[in-house]
């Protein structure tokens, strides 16, 4: 995953900020194709993350539009170059406000192993949304194999300081353990720790 | 964002290479409790105890439970009590080594250090009384610990301590003859003690030390061995010089998570970040043993030729790597052997590899010495004084600490076992050679002087 912020020639107007997200078969050619659109009708890429599941890719742009052109011209020429490349593209405004003010926390790991099963993901992050504990990263990373109880999910999350810890603790462990899964929760320091410089 | 491979090999060191903080000891001193009446003095001792280490479990707990990396002991090491009490008779003293116990007890911590003299060059009254006091203090107590050095490189070896101490591991294990002699696990003997040891039977707070400080003592011997295993299979033509690295990036990856525990807890205490030791130190179970390691790095048995020549490898490539990784490094630092708490080392000393003079060869290279090693109960006083003074004697002469913790089991031969259960686990006796041929020179006495510090060869 690649993560960038770009400044180029922004104008001095306060300009209109889109989200695009770009869905689809990972191939060569997908960033291109999303960001020659953007550069050839003036708008500027801020930030651009992507990744890949599988063989799928996603991608997420946070561009400014010039005064001249509407969010809906854009996803009109969007949908025009990456219908065709079976492309699915969703554009929609970013509003400053609505963004979710994160209160102080601090970040852990969680991860849990076991056979995989229906409704593990929504068993956990259940407990998580309950407590407010929001999860700034989430995949799966299949170890196992032939063996099923190797499936693993790691949670990057933060833990809001003002809830009850012992008592989110308390119930994400019950959470695993109905769900038949071995859960770890560990600050993020002790992985820098162990294997960073 | 942490990679796959960081969160997978944090985990697979904590389930199943027994990754943990061996300890995290809290040092106290006691030099303002002194008074000259011991109902005094104790009185003061254990409120101060009591006071700076009430929340001291706890913390450890809950900091081992934010990191998901258990400390596994809480101690409490205190001034040495020859200093602090040197006003005491002998039967004073037994009743501070109660108090002790009682606050270690009240605290909850599994073991307090500190009962301890410093004689180097000589003895004063408090010292003469506390050593005195040691057979009683430990078989009356269940958490003190005792130490004494009789030897530094700076002063010498005083030879007259070395057969006192003889003595007093006799008279030690016959006052716990029920136990195997349990007692004299709980007492070392040391050349060159550091004043800042976070690990139980040496560990006390040197007089150089502050009022309050949290020292830790990292573990691993699990984690390095697994590395091993794990770089010998991926590139099965891997040197020694590539083990070395190895070993060196698993101690940094181990003492990084001592010192980040260590300073929390510290932080929590408002108690000031002492050092790390960085120390492989085993327990009796399996996958958690140092001989283990020898065995990953192709000998049969720890105690094979070749054996010091690995222990000197493995010894400095901890060191390098727990050096990187932490800016305060003190205590022991570096590999146990003690025989009967590594299961692997106990086993080899039952098979009869391991033999005491091969013990005594690879403690020149590694940062203990003679560690729970389990002798025939008949062994004489002034014997065991020769074995101390050979141990006390390679630290003098190498600048490093060695020590001697000897249980001359009663009533058992060579090729018995003993068992001394929990961590201090149970050994195989092995046998001392050459009778009592040592009896003679060590009722010589004296100090024997420091050596020259140049013209090393």
């Amino acid at each position: 995953m690649t993560r960038m912020s770009l400044h180029t020639e922004v104008s001095a107007m306060p300009a209109l900020k889109v989200v695009i997200s770009v869905l689809g078969s990972d191939r060569p050619g997908i960033v291109a194709a999303v960001s020659r659109v953007l550069s050839e009708n003036r708008c500027n890429i801020e930030d651009v993350s992507q990744t890949i599941l599988q063989s799928e890719f996603a991608g997420i742009f946070i561009a400014s539009l010039p005064e001249d052109f509407s969010m809906e011209g854009l996803e009109k020429k969007l949908q025009e170059h990456l219908k065709p490349m079976g492309l699915a593209v969703l554009v929609k405004p970013m509003h400053e406000a609505d963004r979710y003010e994160a209160p102080p926390s601090e970040p852990f790991v969680v991860t849990t192993i076991g056979p995989d099963r229906l409704g593990l993901v929504a068993g956990i992050t259940d407990v998580m949304a309950r407590f407010g504990v929001n999860i700034t990263n989430l995949r799966a990373a299949f170890r196992g194999g032939a063996d099923p109880r190797r499936n693993v999910m790691i949670y990057e999350v933060d833990i809001p300081l003002h809830i009850d810890q012992q008592a989110f603790r308390k119930a994400l462990r019950q959470r695993a353990e109905d769900l038949g899964l071995d859960l770890s929760l560990q600050h993020r320091d002790i992985f820098e720790a162990i294997h960073r410089i | 964002m942490l990679s796959d491979r960081e969160i997978l090999s944090t985990l697979e060191m904590l389930r199943s290479e027994h990754l943990d903080v061996r300890t995290v000891t809290l040092g106290v001193s006691l030099f303002d409790c002194a008074d000259p009446n011991v109902d005094g003095f104790c009185d003061k001792v254990r409120r101060k105890i009591m006071r700076l280490a009430q929340n001291l479990v706890a913390v450890c707990d809950e900091v081992g439970d934010k990191y998901g990396i258990p400390v596994v002991n809480k101690r409490v090491a205190v001034s040495p009590i020859a200093v602090v009490g040197a006003a005491f008779g002998r039967d004073d003293l037994v009743q501070v080594a109660r108090t002790l116990d009682e606050a270690a007890q009240a605290v909850r911590v599994d073991f307090i250090g500190g009962f301890s003299a410093l004689v180097e060059k000589g003895f004063t009254n408090g010292d003469v009384s506390l050593i005195d006091a040691i057979p009683e203090a430990l078989a009356h107590t269940e958490r003190v610990c005792a130490s004494v050095n009789v030897a530094s490189t700076k002063a010498g070896i005083n030879m007259d301590a070395v057969l006192m101490m003889g003595h007093v591991i006799k008279r030690t294990a016959s006052a716990t003859a029920h136990a195997d002699g349990i007692g004299c696990a709980k007492l070392c003997v040391f050349a060159n003690i550091p004043q800042d040891i976070p690990f139980m039977a040496g560990a006390y707070l040197g007089v150089g030390e502050p009022e309050c400080v949290i020292n830790v003592g990292v573990s691993g011997p699990g984690v390095v061995r697994k590395a091993i295993d794990r770089a010998r299979r991926a590139t099965p033509a891997l040197d020694l010089g590539r083990l070395a690295e190895v070993i060196k990036r698993t101690a940094f990856k181990v003492t990084s998570v001592g010192e980040l525990i260590g300073r929390e807890v510290a932080r929590r205490l408002e108690v000031p970040f002492g050092v790390v030791d960085l120390s492989l130190a085993p327990t009796p179970n399996v996958g958690d043993s140092v001989g283990e390691i020898f065995q990953s790095l192709g000998l049969g048995s720890i105690g094979a030729p070749g054996s010091t020549a690995v222990l000197a490898m493995l010894n400095d490539a901890v060191k390098k790597g727990g050096a990187f990784a932490s800016s305060y490094v003190g205590g022991l630092s570096g590999a146990f052997i003690p025989v009967s708490e590594d299961l692997n080392i106990s086993e080899a000393a039952r098979k009869g590899h391991l033999s005491l003079e091969k013990l005594e060869a690879m403690t020149s290279v590694c940062s203990v010495g003679l560690d729970m090693v389990a002798l025939p109960g008949e062994t004489s006083a002034e014997t065991l004084a020769a074995i101390i003074a050979d141990e006390m004697a390679i630290g003098v002469i190498n600048r490093k600490t060695t020590a001697a913790r000897l249980i001359p089991v009663p009533g058992k031969k060579a090729g018995e076992k003993a068992y001394f259960g929990g961590l201090l686990g149970e050994a195989t006796i092995i046998p001392v050679s050459n009778g009592d041929l040592s009896t003679e020179f060590i009722r010589l006495g004296g100090r024997i002087p420091a050596p020259v510090q140049s013209l090393n060869n």
